[in-house]
């Protein structure tokens, strides 16, 4: 593969990535707790399908799965041997996407609860 | 100096000598008190705290006397209403938050191998502040003034001064001045953890309570802001009559309600995870192995911080929001509760694949354990509405609560007292008596709490002072109150042992053979922190660095000496800890409790409306703190560069985004703008709750105009100081100082025109919520502007004064920081003020 | 069960039982609903709790080694991570669905209750084409009918609970909020305030009555006819002069002042004082001399220039109306 296909070896993880997940999630559950507020103070209903919604939800679905991917790529790194906690570069840059592919899981997992909600409650009582 | 220069037995007692010099506590009456050092301070921290707890205990168990048997006398309502508010207040904002704050100041230095904490005098000044407020809020009590609206002050009745008295003010100034010492804490605590680590110590090698710590303080700089956004329209209502939770006024109780558990729900986690923290330290020790699945708890740490922001509605299941609303807290609930198992397994697989060695603080953390995963499945109950519309406010929520804090903090951090103790004194505790404390404590708290699960099904409303003997309730309350004499009888056995510690003998080093760093303190302990900073290349260097602690005894790592007589330690990048520099710490100073009396001063008088007073302490206060800053932050050392070992020469001054300081600006910053962020979403939530807003009689606001100047004053101001900063850099050290004093003309003018707008257009914050929001903000961002004001003139002193040149430009870089988030709050207010009405 | 006082408690627990205001003794179809889910909750709470002490108990038991990095690490996974999240994804699929709340029809009877410090305010029909049936402290409704509370507050925020009806619903100043709910046996209950509301929050109860719908017409035709509050008295008399009625509302006299709790059939009720005790002549006659030392905050001024048995005489008075 060449160099420009890499980029997401090249990403460089740090404190800031790690959190991407989760603020992905963030985002979209302060979307979903904002977009039900703000419908039913101003307009009393919200739309009987609520395609941006939707849209939302699969966005932050993609993007968490994106991070998750990049993460599980750099997890498989080569580098030193296992366990992987030793001072150095490669371990440190493993734990850091290991984390990071957790928390992509359970984001994930936290978006997609968020979406339920809509599946079973469509009105504003 | 090279590595066998250590050998030499004479150089390391001179060494010794130099050290023990410069870390020499101040003694005397009062002197003693004016110690910094991360030891000392912890340690009154963490009795202080132990005492509140103690105090609010005594406060429960008249709260069960009185309710052990139906239509009981013994307390009036009033006196009921004022135990069970201070009581709960105590308990979170005077036991659980400090605690935490009060250990990891003593344990973080330790396990960082650092010699302290980055900023010792911002401890102190938490300390104090802590104390102050701490004493204010719980002697309250005493003048029968305490507070007595509910640990959760909810509006109209705590705002209403006809219906509430002085307990309301006390509750709200006092607390609030205590939420500024845990954001200071929080800023010091994150600075330690990110910036103070030993070389060598990278993330991924941290140990975990370090990174429970990291979390748990950023989530303070998310959570309590909010809250003091809600103290701050809180006060404005009760002392000025401005018009937020007036219903009659276009006000809205509800809003309180928000920014109270925004920060409420987070603060559970924020007691929570720390106690957490201190099993993921005695677990892999009493297994005798490394903790199994490190990412795994730094998953569980992050994903839990993330999370409980979004689970604050579920304290509101029943204030009538759309059902909707209320189903994306209720999911977000049960998923908090994924992380939450992940931590128990990872113990359960740590212990599972280790050799258990049995012990009084592995007992505690198995109850605490039992406890809290009963609290748990409680929570994951409660967290489903149509449960919770039946449970809410009922005793079925007090068992549920006690549960989860007391297998969640009280329990752990008895495990942390018995597991910790002979690192603090070099003794241990008694396990004779800690084991009969725990099973009386482990029986006591289910014998209290267990049966309120039935009570509350039964029909029990929360907070009541008395119930009828008709419902049937008075066996299981008598049960309770037997329960709770035998969890007290529990804590004054472990207050005996503790008592009793002074006469037993040292105990040796590392007692529970531990494996990290922390473990290196002697029994007969220094005051230096650690003889030298190791370099770290294993999670638990005890056990896996050969020759470890001799090395580190022998000063044959970083930092043995201090030449130079002042207290040092090493700063280190973040993600892998590549030693940056040495900083010179604070030291001991009379300054910060000076700040901290001041302050508190500007709180207490303003309790009692003597404003005159509060504004001369207010200040003070402000004298106070820029004397500290100007003696003792940001100092040009004598030389650039210092050695500290194995031929690495390390510089002595930081500036910008590598500096400590830098970091705590930011840090406080962050905090500073989500208060605000509370303030804009106050605006919002009342446009969503009118038709029009502005109303009509107001429809212009506070017009356009000077919203706009007050914006581009603003902005130009921020653009000055920028540039000035830069040209400053490049050694255009006279046009930096044109250019900041133009900022501080500007600044000035910002604040002016900020407040022209809402006074020129005559809006009168008690008639409606509308002006009430508008003038918070305009206020809001003028005393920013002041503040910046200040700022720019500080550092444009710094220059004059010949303590800031082109090379060491801390202070200005740190004040860009504020000017960035000065010219975003200002963004945003005058765009809301000015401009959102013209749009919506 | 693990914990040694379980059984005692469920012991205690049953020999104690009350009928009138509790989430296990149900009435309601919302209440019902409840209970059982709780009852799901609670088999899946302790058959995790048992799951956890067992597996706990191994895991300290095991020696050394027993358990090695990599299957430790697949316990944590599945058991940790993987398990909890079906669990609870499971649970969430079960309970969203039951939040939803039960269907209303234009005809619906709806009740309006405001919530003040520290009692209740009835209006059967509020909306209707009649003038509402006033009441106050007591809730009546039709069996097996669909009834909307309309609930609010007027001075601090209030929580109206029924145990044995559905859940709570909190009363908030400025907000009006509706609990859609339905009896499903006739009886007499008891409600509570269950959000803190100031001094006498524990002294904030209300009798519910739960009628066969058929008399629940007759009886909301009869009171909407009925104007017994003219019955010629000393207490009537001392009612009107001592200025009860500038608070309190009697249907078919002069008073019909809102302040108050309305007095119009408060012979029909089974307790006063909001729930708090029975109405015998004793009980009024030193509630009216003096409110607070029955229920502290109360906002009733206290009237101890009215004699005992002046006092007593209005008691007399006021059991008279029905």
């Amino acid at each position: 593969m060449t160099e420009r296909g890499k980029w997401h070896e090249r990403l460089r993880v740090t404190l800031w990535t790690l959190i991407v997940p989760p603020a992905i999630w963030a985002g979209h559950f302060l979307m979903a707790y904002l977009w039900t507020a703000i419908s039913c103070a101003k307009a009393g209903t919200f739309a009987t399908f609520p395609t941006l919604f939707v849209v939302g939800t699969l966005v932050a679905l993609g993007l968490i799965s994106l991070s998750g991917w990049v993460a599980w790529k750099q997890t498989r790194r080569p580098g030193d041997s296992a366990p992987h906690q030793d001072s150095t570069d490669i371990d440190r840059l493993r734990f850091l996407a290991k984390s990071t592919l957790l928390l992509a899981g359970l984001s994930f997992v936290g978006v997609l609860f968020t979406a339920l909600p809509v599946v079973f409650l469509r009105n504003c009582l | 100096m090279s590595l066998h220069d250590q050998d030499d037995p004479a150089l390391r007692a001179a060494q010794e000598e130099r050290l023990r010099a410069v870390w020499k506590p101040p003694q005397g009456l009062f002197l003693r008190w004016t110690d910094t050092n991360n030891n000392r301070v912890g340690v009154w921290y963490v009795l202080t705290a132990f005492g509140f707890m103690l105090f609010a205990g005594v406060l429960a168990l008249i709260m069960r006397t009185q309710l052990a048997v139906p239509d009981n006398e013994l307390v009036s309502a009033n006196s009921f209403n004022q135990l069970f508010t201070l009581h709960g207040s105590m308990m979170m904002f005077l036991f659980a938050v400090p605690m935490f704050e009060a250990v990891s100041i003593i344990l973080l230095p330790q396990l960082l191998g650092a010699r302290d904490l980055p900023f010792p005098r911002l401890s102190a000044f938490g300390y104090w502040s802590f104390l102050i407020g701490g004493v204010f809020v719980s002697g309250s009590i005493f003048f029968n003034a305490a507070p007595d609206g509910g640990w959760f002050m909810y509006p109209p009745l705590t705002t209403r001064t006809d219906l509430s008295g002085l307990g309301a003010d006390i509750w709200m100034l006092g607390l609030s001045f205590i939420e500024v010492s845990s954001v200071a804490a929080a800023v010091e605590l994150i600075v330690g953890v990110l910036k103070c680590r030993p070389p060598g110590m990278r993330l991924n090698l941290m140990p975990l309570y370090a990174w429970y710590i990291l979390v748990v303080a950023v989530m303070i700089l998310f959570a309590f802001p909010p809250l003091i956004a809600g103290d701050i329209l809180f006060e404005m209502e009760r002392l000025l009559d401005w018009s937020f939770f007036d219903a009659n006024r276009g006000g809205d109780p509800l809003l309180w309600q928000h920014l109270f558990w925004i920060f409420g729900h987070p603060e559970v986690y924020i007691i929570f995870l720390p106690s957490i923290a201190l099993f993921a330290m005695l677990v892999p020790t009493f297994a005798n192995r490394h903790l199994l699945g490190y990412p795994w708890i730094v998953l569980a740490a992050v994903g839990t911080a993330f999370l409980s922001f979004g689970l604050w509605v579920h304290h509101m299941f029943t204030t009538g929001l759309p059902k909707i609303s209320l189903a994306f807290f209720s999911a977000a609930s049960e998923a908090v509760a994924i992380p939450t198992g992940v931590q128990i397994f990872v113990f359960i697989a740590t212990l599972w694949a280790g050799r258990v060695t049995w012990s009084t603080p592995l007992l505690y953390a198995t109850g605490s354990l039992a406890i809290f995963v009963i609290g748990g499945l409680t929570g994951v109950m409660v967290a489903v509405a149509p449960f919770d519309w039946q449970a809410h406010d009922s005793y079925f929520i007090v068992a549920h609560l006690h549960y989860v804090l007391i297998g969640g903090t009280l329990m752990p951090l008895f495990a942390g007292l018995y597991y910790y103790w002979p690192l603090i004194t070099g003794k241990k505790l008694s396990d004779r008596l800690g084991r009969v404390a725990f099973w009386m404590l482990f029986a006591g708290a289910n014998l209290t709490f267990f049966p309120m699960h039935l009570s509350g099904l039964m029909g029990m409303p929360r907070r009541v002072f008395t119930y009828p003997a008709e419902l049937g309730l008075g066996g299981l309350n008598l049960l309770s109150t037997a329960g709770a004499y035998l969890f007290a009888a529990g804590v004054a056995v472990i207050c005996v042992d503790l008592c009793l510690s002074p006469r037993r003998s040292k105990a040796q080093r590392n007692p529970w053979n531990a494996g990290t760093l922390e473990w290196l303190a002697h029994p007969d302990d220094e005051d230096w922190g650690i003889r030298s900073v190791p370099l770290i290349e294993s999670r638990y260097p005890i056990w896996d660095q050969p020759d470890f602690v001799r090395k580190v005894d022998e000063g044959r790592f970083f930092l043995p000496d201090a030449e130079e007589g002042r207290r040092e330690t090493i700063v280190t990048t973040a993600l892998d800890a590549r030693p940056l520099a040495v900083i010179r710490l604070g030291t001991p100073s009379v300054k910060p409790m000076l700040t901290a009396i001041a302050l508190g001063g500007v709180f207490i008088f303003t309790t009692y409306h003597l404003y005159w007073a509060a504004l001369v302490c207010g200040v003070a206060t402000l004298a106070c703190t820029l004397w500290w800053l100007w003696t003792g932050t940001a100092e040009i050392p004598e030389k650039p560069c210092k050695p500290v070992g194995h031929g690495i020469e390390l510089p002595l001054y930081l500036s910008g985004p590598a500096a400590p300081g830098w970091w705590a600006m930011f840090i406080t910053m962050m905090a500073d703008a989500t208060a605000f962020s509370g303030l804009v979403f106050g605006y919002f939530f009342f446009w969503t709750r009118h038709a029009d807003f502005p109303p009509a009689d107001m429809a212009n606001g506070p017009g356009m105009m000077w919203p706009m100047i007050a914006l581009i004053a603003g902005l130009v101001g921020w653009l000055a100081t920028i540039a000035a900063r830069n040209i400053h850099a490049r050694g255009g050290v006279a046009r930096a100082r044109v250019l900041l004093a133009c900022g501080i003309v500007l600044s000035i003018a910002g604040a002016g025109a900020g407040l022209a707008g809402p006074w020129m257009s005559g809006l009168d914050p008690q008639v409606h919520s509308y002006p009430a929001i508008v003038w918070t903000l305009a206020i809001w961002t003028s005393a920013h502007a002041g503040v910046a004001a200040i700022m720019q003139s500080y550092a444009l002193a710094r220059s004059l004064a010949g303590k800031m040149d082109p090379h060491h430009d801390a202070d200005l870089r740190n004040v860009s920081v504020y000017m960035h988030f000065y010219a975003l709050t200002a963004i945003v207010t005058y765009a809301t003020i000015g401009l959102f009405p013209e749009v919506a | 069960m693990r914990n040694p006082w379980f059984w005692l408690l469920v012991l205690a627990g049953l020999t104690a039982c009350n009928a009138e205001q509790s989430t296990l003794h149900v009435f309601g179809a919302e209440a019902r609903a409840v209970r059982q889910m709780a009852l799901l909750l609670t088999i899946g709470a302790a058959v995790i709790v048992t799951i956890m002490t067992v597996l706990y108990v191994r895991a300290v038991r095991a020696p050394e080694g027993k358990l090695s990095h990599d299957r430790g690490m697949r316990m944590v996974l599945w058991m940790g991570a993987i398990g909890p999240t079906l669990i609870l994804t499971a649970l969430l699929i079960y309970a969203l669905p039951a939040m939803r709340p039960r269907a209303t029809a234009p005809g619906d009877l709806v009740v309006r209750v405001d919530g003040e410090q520290f009692w209740w305010r009835v209006a059967y029909d509020p909306a209707g084409d009649l003038s509402p049936l006033l009441s106050a402290n007591e809730v009546r409704i039709p069996v097996g009918r669909t009834v909307v509370f309309e609930l609010t507050a007027r001075d601090v925020i209030h929580s109206f609970w029924i145990p044995g009806l559905a859940g709570k619903m909190d009363m908030i100043p400025g907000r009006t909020n509706r609990l859609v709910v339905q009896a499903e046996k006739s009886g007499r209950y008891r409600g509570v305030c269950a959000e803190f509301c100031g001094l006498s929050h524990a002294l904030m109860a209300f009798d519910v009555i739960a009628m066969d719908a058929t008399d629940f017409d007759a009886w909301l035709r009869r009171s909407r006819a009925a104007s017994a509050g003219a019955i010629a008295s000393r207490g009537e008399t001392l009612f009107d002069a001592h200025g009860c009625g500038g608070c309190h509302a009697i249907r078919g006299t002069s008073h019909d002042a809102r302040i108050g709790p309305d007095l119009s059939r408060f012979g029909e009720r089974r307790t006063m004082g909001a729930g708090i005790m029975p109405p015998t002549s004793a009980n009024i006659a030193s509630f009216i001399r003096a409110p607070q030392d029955a229920k502290p905050g109360a906002r009733m001024p206290a009237f101890p220039q009215i004699s005992a048995a002046d006092a007593q005489a209005i008691a007399q008075y006021l059991k008279g109306l029905k």
